[in-house]
C-alpha cells in the first residue's frame, strides 16, 4: 500500500493530502479480508445469516457466534473482527435496554443504528483508539445475488433459503477451507423475536442452498 | 491492622443537611426561652396589572423586623433588565439577591443573543432557582414585562410554581390589593386608568395590612419604555396639626411672688478678653 | 393578640388541592381538571389552568405541590422534545408517562405530586396513564387530586364501555362539577381539552355554566 510509510495512517484524525482518511480504510479492508455477513429484509420479517470461517478444527460447533442478540427483537450480523464486534454488541444492547427504561418500550431499530453508528464514528475521531474493523455489510458477490431476489413478495421461511444459497455461493473453498452457516430470523415467525433459525429449518436450507449449487455447476459444465 | 475505606460516589444536588440541623438548634433555643435570629422578611403589598399596551407594578415602601419599621422608604421594585422589572416579598435579602442574580445572567444571555430578553426566560431562570432551592430561598415574586410577544405578568412563589395571569399580587396584603383587582379590573385598561389601580390596590394594602405601609412606587413598563416612579403617591400623608402647643405668656395666672436674694461673698474677679480674630 | 408565626404565604407551600380526570374513548382521550389553586386557607390563582401539554398530542393534568407538578411536566416536555427530534416521528404517549413515572420514582422522598398523562399516539391510540410515586399504570379512565375521593363511587358507577367522545366529555364535566362543590380545595372553571387523531381541543367551561345536580 502506498501510504505505509508516510505518516498520514498514525491516527485515525488524520487526513492525507489527497483527503483520504488511511486508518478508515484499514479498517475497511479487515472487514474486507474476512467473512461473509448479510441480512435480508422481506414480506413478514428480517433473515440473517453468515459465512462463519472456522480457523481450527479444534473449534467446537457452534461457538465464535457471529449473530448477536441485542433486543428482544433485534438481532446483529457481523462480518470483520470477532472482538470488535463483541463489543459493539454490548454498546448496543446497553443502547436498547436504557431506551426501553427510559421510554417503556421497544427501540426503532432506525434509532438503534443511529445511536452505533454515532459510536462508530467517534472512535474514528480519536488518537487514543482504532477504528472498528467490522460491519454488518457485504463483498460484492453477495450483493448482486441479493438483486436478483424478489425480496419483498417473499416469506422468512422463503428467503432463508436463500440466504444458505448466497452465502454458499459466495463462499470461496479455495481460499478458505472450513465454514459454518449460521442463520437466524425475526419476524411473524418468531413472533416478533430474534432467533436462531431451528435446526430443521437450517438443514433443509442448507441442503436447498447445495443442490442448487451442484444445479449451477452442471449448468456451467455444460456451456463449457 | 487493615482499616476498611469505604469509597462513596458524590451525591450530586445540594445539601439540605444544616437546615435539618437549623430546626434541631431552634427547638432547642426555644426550650430554654431563646430565640435564633431572624432574617429581615418584609411583610408587603406587592401586585402587577397587564393593561392595552404594558404592564403596570406596584409596591409599598415599608420593611419591618417583627413589629418594628425599620425602613420606611425601602425600594421593592426590582430591576431585571431594560424591558423587565420585578417586585420582591419575602425575606428582603433573598428578593434582593436572586433578582440581581437573575438580571445579571439575563444580561449574560442578552448579549450572547444579541436580543431583548424575554419574560418568559426570566421567569424560567427564576422558578428554576428557587425550586433549586427547595422554597428556603424566601422570595416571593412579582415578574412583569414588555417583550417582542408583547406584554406578560407572572406571579412566582418561594417553592418555585408560577401563575401567569392578567392580574396577580403577593405578599401579606395581597389579599387586601386582590379584592381591588377582582372589583374594578377590566381587560384592555388605558395607562391612566392601570396606574390608578395598582395605586388603589397598593393603598388598600397600605390601610388594612400591619406589614404594609408608608408610600407607593409605581413602573410602567411599555415598548420600549420604562417610567419608574418613586415615590408614585404617599397613601396616608401626616395631616397638618390644626392644634398649637405654644402657650402665651399669662395664660397661667400668677397667684403669689416670693423673690429671695442668695448671700454670697465674692472672692475673686477675672477679666478675660475674647479673641475676635 | 398578633400569633409570631409569620405570614401564611411564605410558609405554606402552594398545592392544588384539585380534581384531575382524564379517560380514553375509541381513538382518544378527554383531560378535566378544575382551576383551584390554593396555599393554606387562601386562594391564590382561582383559573389555573392544570391540563399542561407535554407533546402535540399528550396533555398531563397535574396535582399536588404546584412547584413540583409543574417541574416535573417542564422536564418531560423538554425531554419528549429531545426524544421526538431523536426518532424523527411524534412520541408515543406510553414514552411520556414512562419518563413522568422516572422522574416521580428516583425522587419519590422529594416530591408530593401526582400526574396522569394522557394522549393519542399512532400505535395504541388513545391512552390514560397514572402515575404515582414511580407507580406506572394504563387505565381506562383515571381520578386524582383531593377532590377525587368525592367522586370515585360517581366515576365507578357512571362509566361504561364504549362511550364516545362527547359521552365522554359529558362524564368528565360531570365528575368535575360534583367533585368541586364537595372539595373545599376544588372550585373554578372546568378546562376540558379533548386529543384525537385529528388534533386537541382546548376548552373552558364557567363555573355558572356547569351542570348542577340535586344538592343544589
Amino acid at each position: 500500500m502506498s501510504s505505509i510509510g508516510t505518516g498520514y495512517d498514525l491516527s485515525a484524525s488524520t487526513f492525507s493530502p489527497d483527503g483520504r482518511v488511511f486508518q478508515v480504510e484499514y479498517a475497511m479492508k479487515a472487514v474486507e479480508n474476512s467473512s461473509t455477513a448479510i441480512a435480508i429484509r422481506c414480506k413478514d420479517g428480517v433473515v440473517f445469516g453468515v459465512e462463519k470461517l472456522v480457523l481450527s478444527k479444534l473449534y467446537e460447533q457452534g461457538s465464535n457466534k457471529r449473530i448477536f442478540n441485542i433486543d428482544r427483537h433485534v438481532g446483529m450480523a457481523v462480518a470483520g473482527l470477532l472482538a470488535d464486534a463483541r463489543s459493539l454488541s454490548e454498546v448496543a444492547r446497553e443502547e436498547a435496554s436504557s431506551f426501553r427504561s427510559n421510554y417503556g418500550h421497544d427501540i426503532p431499530l432506525k434509532h438503534l443504528s443511529d445511536r452505533v453508528a454515532m459510536y462508530v464514528h467517534a472512535y474514528t475521531l480519536y488518537s487514543a483508539v482504532r477504528p472498528f474493523g467490522c460491519r454488518k455489510n457485504t463483498k460484492q458477490a453477495a450483493k448482486t445475488e441479493i438483486e436478483k431476489l424478489q425480496m419483498k413478495e417473499m416469506t422468512c421461511r422463503e428467503i432463508v433459503k436463500e440466504v444458505a444459497k448466497i452465502i454458499y455461493i459466495v463462499h470461496d473453498e479455495v481460499k478458505d477451507k472450513a465454514f459454518e452457516l449460521e442463520l437466524s430470523w425475526v419476524g411473524e415467525v418468531t413472533n416478533g423475536r430474534h432467533e436462531l433459525v431451528p435446526k430443521d429449518v437450517r438443514e433443509e436450507a442448507e441442503k436447498y442452498a447445495k443442490d442448487s449449487l451442484e444445479e449451477e455447476d452442471d449448468s456451467d459444465e455444460d456451456n463449457m | 491492622m487493615a482499616t476498611l475505606v469505604m469509597s462513596q460516589a458524590p451525591v450530586g444536588g445540594f445539601s439540605f443537611e444544616n437546615c435539618k440541623r437549623n430546626a434541631v438548634l431552634e427547638g432547642e433555643a426555644n426550650k430554654v426561652g431563646c430565640s435564633m435570629p431572624a432574617a429581615r422578611k418584609t411583610g408587603t403589598t406587592i401586585c402587577g396589572v397587564v393593561f392595552k399596551d404594558g404592564v403596570v407594578l406596584g409596591a409599598d415602601t415599608r420593611a419591618t423586623e417583627g413589629m418594628i419599621v425599620a425602613d420606611k422608604n425601602c425600594s421593592k421594585i426590582h430591576y431585571i433588565s431594560p424591558n423587565i422589572y420585578c417586585c420582591g416579598a419575602g425575606t428582603a435579602a433573598d428578593t434582593e439577591m436572586t433578582t440581581q442574580i437573575i438580571s445579571s445572567n439575563l444580561e449574560l444571555h442578552a448579549l450572547s443573543t444579541g436580543r431583548l430578553p424575554r419574560v418568559a426566560t426570566a421567569n424560567r431562570m427564576l422558578k428554576q432557582m428557587l425550586f433549586r432551592y427547595q422554597g428556603y430561598i424566601g422570595a416571593a415574586l412579582v415578574l412583569g414585562g414588555v417583550d417582542c410577544n408583547g406584554p406578560h405578568l407572572y406571579s412566582i412563589y418561594p417553592h418555585g410554581s408560577t401563575d401567569k395571569l392578567p392580574y396577580v399580587t403577593m405578599g401579606s396584603g395581597s389579599l387586601a390589593a386582590m379584592a381591588v383587582f377582582e372589583d374594578r379590573y377590566k381587560p384592555d385598561m388605558e395607562e391612566d386608568e392601570a396606574k390608578q389601580l395598582v395605586r388603589d390596590a397598593i393603598a388598600a394594602g397600605i390601610f388594612n395590612d400591619l406589614g404594609s405601609g408608608s408610600n407607593i412606587d409605581l413602573s410602567v413598563i411599555t415598548k420600549g419604555k420604562v417610567d419608574y416612579i418613586r415615590p408614585h403617591d404617599e397613601a396616608n400623608k401626616k395631616g397638618v396639626r390644626t392644634g398649637d402647643y405654644k402657650y402665651k405668656r399669662g395664660t397661667t395666672g400668677v397667684l403669689t411672688k416670693l423673690v429671695t436674694p442668695l448671700n454670697l461673698e465674692l472672692v475673686e474677679e477675672t477679666v478675660h478678653t475674647m479673641d475676635t480674630s | 393578640m398578633l400569633e409570631e408565626t409569620g405570614p401564611e404565604w411564605l410558609s405554606e407551600e402552594v398545592k392544588t388541592g384539585t380534581t384531575i380526570i382524564a379517560i380514553e374513548f375509541n381513538g382518544g382521550v378527554v383531560l378535566g381538571s378544575d382551576s383551584r389553586v390554593s396555599a393554606g386557607d387562601s386562594v391564590v390563582n382561582r383559573v389555573m389552568n392544570k391540563l399542561s401539554p407535554l407533546h402535540d398530542k399528550i396533555y398531563c393534568a397535574l396535582s399536588g405541590s404546584a412547584a413540583d407538578a409543574q417541574t416535573i411536566a417542564e422536564m418531560v416536555n423538554y425531554q419528549l422534545d429531545v426524544h421526538s427530534l431523536e426518532i424523527d416521528e411524534d412520541p408515543q404517549v406510553r414514552s411520556a408517562a414512562t419518563l413522568v413515572r422516572n422522574i416521580s420514582y428516583k425522587y419519590k422522598e422529594e416530591l408530593s405530586a401526582h400526574l396522569i398523562v394522557a394522549g393519542w399516539d399512532r400505535k395504541d391510540k388513545g391512552q390514560v396513564f397514572a402515575t404515582l410515586n414511580g407507580l406506572l399504570t394504563r387505565q381506562p379512565f383515571a381520578v386524582g387530586g383531593s377532590g377525587s375521593s368525592y367522586v370515585y363511587g360517581f366515576v365507578d358507577a357512571e362509566y361504561r364501555k364504549g362511550m364516545n367522545k362527547e359521552e365522554c366529555q359529558q362524564f368528565v364535566v360531570n365528575t368535575l362539577s360534583l367533585a368541586m362543590n364537595r372539595d373545599g380545595s376544588s372550585g373554578g372553571v372546568a378546562y376540558i381539552v379533548s386529543i384525537d387523531e385529528h388534533g386537541t381541543e382546548e376548552k373552558v367551561i364557567l363555573g355558572n355554566d356547569l351542570p348542577t345536580f340535586f344538592d343544589q
